[in-house]
Formats: C-alpha cells, structure tokens, sequence
C-alpha cells in the first residue's frame, strides 16, 4: 500500500477480466470525494474503473493506477416531468433502473450486467435489448460532466464541447473520467409479454428479427453445435398492459464470480444444456415477463459463467451487414461443422444504426459467440477464423466483449480505426490513459 | 427529529446518513466540501424522500462551528441526534509534525466535536436527544505514532465521561464508540491485522443503538477484550510494540 501526502491512498490488487482471459496486479485508488478526483499525481498512467464488469480489461492493466469510481454511485436530480436522471458515474444499471421503475420511467438501453456502471455504459456506448428500436447508450445521454486531468470539471453536451461529447461515447476512458451523466428516459412498461419465435437458422432467425424490429426487447439464443447450429428460438417482447407479479427475485449478477473447479462446458455438458434449452424455449408460446428480469435476464446466468471454471470464456460478437448476413451464415456454419468447437452459446441482435468512431454499431444482424477455454489450441484457431469469416463479410467487431481481438484483426474489421485513435488521443495527448485494452488494440 | 452528521462526506459519516435516511430520518450533513454531501443529500432524497440539507464548512478553519450548524438547522424538525464520526489522521503524525499541522489535527478530531458538542447541547437536552462520539482503538494507550490523532480521540473518551458526569441518562444519551478497523479510505490497500468492518455495518449497528442509553462500546465488539489486555500489559512488554 502507498499513501500520499496528496490525501489518497493505493491499494496493490489482483484484477481479472470477467472473461478471465486477462489478470494483473494492478494500483487501486478509490477516491470517494470529488476533491479526491484529482489527487494521482501529473503524468502518471490511469484509467477510469466502473464496476470492473466489462468481458475485457478495459479499467486495469498496463502499468496504469484503476480511478475506482464505485463511491460516486449517487442520483443527484429527478425530473419526474420531462424524464431526466442526473446521477453519478459509478451508479449501477440495475440500481438506477430499479430507482426508476419505481417511479414509472426507465433507461431503454441496458446491458446485460446489472453491475455495469453508468460510466462503463457510456465509455462502451452498449446497446440494450434492441438495439435497431432504441439505439445505443449515446441516444439517451444528454450531458456528461467529465473530469480532466490538471485541468477540473467540464460539462460536455451536444451544444457545448459537442466533439469532446461524441468522443467520449465508445472512446474508453480517453476523453476524461465520467464523472456524472443526465439522462434521458421514457414511460416504463408494466411488464413484457414475450413471445418465443422456434428458427431452423441464422437466416431463419434474420428474417424473424427484421420482421419484429420495432419492438422493446428482440433477441434470438441460438444452439451451436455442429449439426445444429443456428437452430434456436426469437425472443420478440411487446408491452404488457397490466403488471406481472415478479416470481423469485433473483441477486443481481456480481461483478465478478467464482469459477467451478472444473470446466462445466465440456462437450458434453454443452450438449446437456442445449438439448434442454431446445426443449424448454424452441417451441412456439409466450410468457409475461417483469421489466427489471426481462432487462437483466444475465442474473439467471450465474452458474452458467462459474461453469467456465479457470479457463473462462470468450465472447466474440461480430455485427454483419444485412446484405452479406446470408453469406456469412453459411460460412460460419460450414466453419462450425468443420473445425466443431465448443460453443455454449449464440446470441443474435438487430441493428439499425451508424458505425460511428468504434461504437459497436451498423445495419445488421450481431452474432455473440461463448467460447469457452479460449487459450487451447483448437478454441484460438476458431476464434481467429471466426474473425477471418466476418471481416470478410463485412462485420464488425465489438471491442469491449472480445478480449483476444488484437490490433491488426482490428484494424483490418474497422477501416478508419487509425483516424479514430488519433482523434481519441487528441484528447488525451500525453497519454495517460492506459489499459489493458488499449495496449492489445495499440488504441 | 433532525440526525445531525458531522463528517458525512464519506466512509463511515456517508454510511450512518444512508441508514438513517433508510428510516426516514431528517438529516443534516456536514463536512469540510459541500459538493460531497450535497450530491449524498440529493441522493437521499431522491431514494428515500427525506429532508436532508448539506452544509460544507471547514472544522479546522472555524473558531465556532456550532454557530452554522445551529443557522443551518433552522426550520428543521428539533435534533435530536448528533452524531460525530468526524476524524483525520496522517502518516507523517510521529512527532515530525509541526505545531500548524498539529493544530489541524486537533482542531478537526477534538475542537471541533466539543465545540459543536457545546453549542447544540441546550437544543439536545431539550429533546432528551443523543450524542454519539466516535474514538479508536488506536488511541487507547499512547504510540510512537498517530501521535496528536490519538490525544484528540482521548480526550473525546474524556468528553464523554464529562457528558455522562453531568447529565443523566434520561436528560442525554451519551454513547462513545471506539471502532475498530473500517473499510474505508482511510485503510484502503492497507494489510490489517485484524478484520476490518464494512462502514455500512458500523452504521447499521450504531443506529440500532441510537436512543438506547448511555455507553462506550468498541465495534467490532471483539476488540474488547484485545483492548482489555493491551491496557493491562505491563509497560516494559507495551514499549516494545511496534504496531
């Protein structure tokens, strides 16, 4: 442990991605006053950390000191009139979303993770359960207070410093810490009356998809294994127009989880699961759905992610244009029958919107991959061919999922990543904002 | 019945704020920012609809702190808890300090507290209200380091005895908790010893007590009988430990 005289303290801990592909010890400050914002001394490497939920080390690693924002997790105003939340950066989705449920509004765009930070969100620009209806999170942002290094507090907003606003979106931290966000809300919904859509495969799956694109929740899950792969169920949700009584609640997903000893998602297991899964969703039927479960289905997935065990995961997910989306499935197919890895799940999203800076973004249908032990052999051959297969159809990659992505695959799926990067570091000419994600993407 | 918080910005002063705002207590909160704990009161308000103010003052820079504590309360509901979980300490505090930083330490950890102490008692003994006071058990017998901290959070054991000398119990409540390790700021990265306690479980157990009598009590309570015998050691084994 260090201490300053500058009144913060350092602790020395042992960080880990939530794929666990990425672990190191790394320098800690937890500043819980804003004074504190601005303690680390000049010059020295840092990076923003949220919750420390995101797949990739994109909050530690690379000699930076993690700014943990966690202390800043207060809602700060409440228009219940114009539907607007000025809260902190460290404030947890699901915290905040629970807050305005309650009050009969809520944040359309959310990601999985309940423990994402309000920060996390926008410095990923994530996208929510349908993301060609509401967009990423930069839709629903109408200011951010960013901290600057040496220089204080700065509101950023599409009228003022427009262009450090748009940056900051997907920019990773590069733009100055988040340190607070107003954003913008609608009415919520009772509840989802979700409906389940059987596919025979990724084409079946695109049109149903397409067909359903103006709705509040459009998700597919897909089975992966070779000689079924594709096959799934659409999960199309509508709004119900009386509440549901909310069954178990269950905890919200913890930012990191124990893995099992061993690998649960062995051949084996993948097939169990799947077979079930085919029996219990793959079959036409519809449910009632409470808003906070449908928004944040990750907490039924505890035991799913600490069944990766040691080895962990990898989330690929590649967004392909709907014109090539056709192609490309039958070349991921072939892939998949070809080199049989092990996949425990696909997930499929529609898009609608512009691939703008390195946001996660287009007209297309996005495939999310689970990998699991990505560092064997046969596992990276597939991931490396996956990757070869959707830039060659066009896709594009979403850089705070996959954590063996490396600068050149980058480079080559995102045409103008180098233009980008430039831009970003603009921001931040010394660069001071380092991470583990910065340094494998060279960003 | 206004909680009034001195040293609420963060750690365990943020802690005691949200817990009693969870049960729906009035509150005003002071620290040495107001930015700190107006966001905290914002946030309480919003969370629990609670009436919660903010006043940022500097301790160690205020002859009378009492004075704006007493402004700011005004057209509250009548206080009726003060509680003063207000505290600074530094490394460097092993009789290398100069006399101004000493000053400062003394002014924040016990000029400040009897001060304030002094100046809402007629409010408090009119509301039959309690004084909560926060010592340490690194102030329970003198060290070669935490030096000037350690003889303020002594005299505020002395205050207490003082406070519970001359009011009874039915006219004041007057409880002194001596805390153990916290997880806060304050011990953050720091290899402890001993376990150290979530500062929302202090506070969970420090309002529990609120209004149930007159006491001093460590928390952790199983830093009693570590205190009982490190009291009693006998002084040549005591001046060979280092921590």
């Amino acid at each position: 442990m260090t201490k300053s005289a500058r009144g913060y303290a350092l602790a020395e801990t042992r960080l880990t991605s939530f794929d666990r592909q990425f672990a190191a010890d790394a320098r800690v400050q937890q500043p819980d006053r804003y004074r504190l914002l601005g303690a680390l001394p000049e010059h020295q490497p840092y990076v923003p950390r949220g919750s420390g939920a995101s797949y990739v080390a994109a909050s530690f690693g690379n000699g930076a000191t993690s700014q943990d924002m966690s202390q800043f997790n207060r809602l700060l105003a409440f228009d219940g009139e114009r539907g607007l939340l000025h809260v902190e950066a460290g404030a947890r989705i699901a915290d905040v979303e629970r807050f305005l449920i309650a009050q009969g509004w809520y944040l359309p765009v959310a990601p999985g993770h309940p423990a994402a930070s309000i920060g996390g969100c926008i410095a990923a620009d994530v996208h929510g359960k349908n993301p060609a209806r509401d967009g990423r999170f930069s839709n629903w942002v109408e200011a951010i207070e960013l901290w600057l290094p040496g220089q204080g507090a700065l509101i950023v907003s599409p009228d003022e410093h427009a262009d450090r606003y748009a940056a900051t979106f997907a920019g990773f931290g590069l733009t100055g810490t988040i340190v607070s966000a107003v954003l913008r809300l609608v009415r919520a919904p009772d509840a989802f009356v979700v409906r389940r859509v059987p596919v025979k495969n990724l084409d079946e799956a695109a049109q149903v998809l397409r067909e359903a694109a103006n709705v509040p929740l459009l998700y597919g899950w897909h089975d992966a294994r070779p000689g079924h792969f594709g096959r799934g169920v659409i999960r199309v949700g509508l709004e119900a127009d009386a509440p549901v009584k909310r069954g178990r609640v269950l905890p919200d997903l913890p930012a990191s989880i124990e893995p099992t000893s061993i690998q649960r998602w062995n051949r084996l297991g993948i097939s169990a699961a799947n077979a079930w899964l085919g029996y219990r969703w793959c079959r036409p039927g519809e449910s009632r759905v409470a808003l906070l479960d449908a928004m944040f289905p990750l907490n039924g997935a505890r035991n799913y992610f600490a069944g990766f065990g040691k080895d962990g995961m990898v989330e690929a997910q590649w967004l392909v244009p709907n014109t090539r989306f056709t192609a490309f499935a039958s070349a991921l197919t072939e892939l998949v029958n070809k080199s049989k890895p092990r996949i425990s799940l696909v997930a499929s999203k529609l898009f609608a919107g512009e691939a703008d800076g390195l946001a996660f973004d287009g007209h297309g249908i996005a495939l999310a991959i689970h990998v699991p032990s990505p560092a064997q052999s046969s596992q990276r051959a597939f991931l490396d061919a996956l990757a070869a297969c959707a830039i060659e159809h066009g896709g594009r990659p979403n850089l705070i999922k996959e954590s063996t992505l490396q600068a050149d695959t980058v480079r080559r799926a995102i045409p103008d990543f180098e233009a980008v990067r430039e831009h970003l570091r603009s921001f931040d000419s010394e660069g001071r904002v380092q991470s583990e994600l910065t340094r494998r993407i060279h960003l | 019945m206004t909680a009034i918080i001195i040293g609420a910005s963060s750690g365990l002063g943020r802690a005691l704020a949200v817990e009693l705002a969870s049960r729906k207590q009035p509150l005003l909160l002071v620290a040495s920012e107001r930015r700190d704990v107006e966001a905290t009161c914002a946030d309480l308000r919003l969370r629990h609809g609670i009436d919660a103010r903010a006043l940022g003052m500097d301790l160690a820079g205020e002859a009378d702190p009492s004075a704006r504590v007493l402004a700011a309360l005004e057209g509250m509901p009548p206080a009726t808890s003060l509680l003063l979980p207000v505290g600074v300490s530094r490394r460097d505090d092993d009789f290398s300090l100069d006399a101004g930083a000493i000053g400062q330490l003394l002014a924040v950890n016990l000029h400040a507290p009897l001060a304030i102490v002094h100046g809402l008692l007629p409010a408090l003994l009119e509301s039959k209200g309690t004084v909560v006071l926060f010592g340490s058990v690194a102030a329970q017998r003198g060290r070669g380091r935490n030096v000037a901290y350690a003889a303020a959070k002594r005299g505020l054991t002395s205050l207490a005895e003082s406070l519970r000398q001359r009011y009874r119990t039915r006219e004041l409540r007057v409880q002194l908790w001596q805390l153990g390790f916290l997880r806060t700021n304050l011990t953050h990265g720091m290899k402890l010893p001993l376990p150290a306690l979530a500062p929302e479980d202090a506070a969970r157990r420090v309002v529990d007590r609120l209004g149930k009598g007159s006491f001093e009590r460590y928390l952790p309570s199983w830093w009693w009988p570590i205190i009982f015998l490190i009291k009693r050691l006998p002084w040549f084994v005591y001046r060979r430990m280092k921590d």
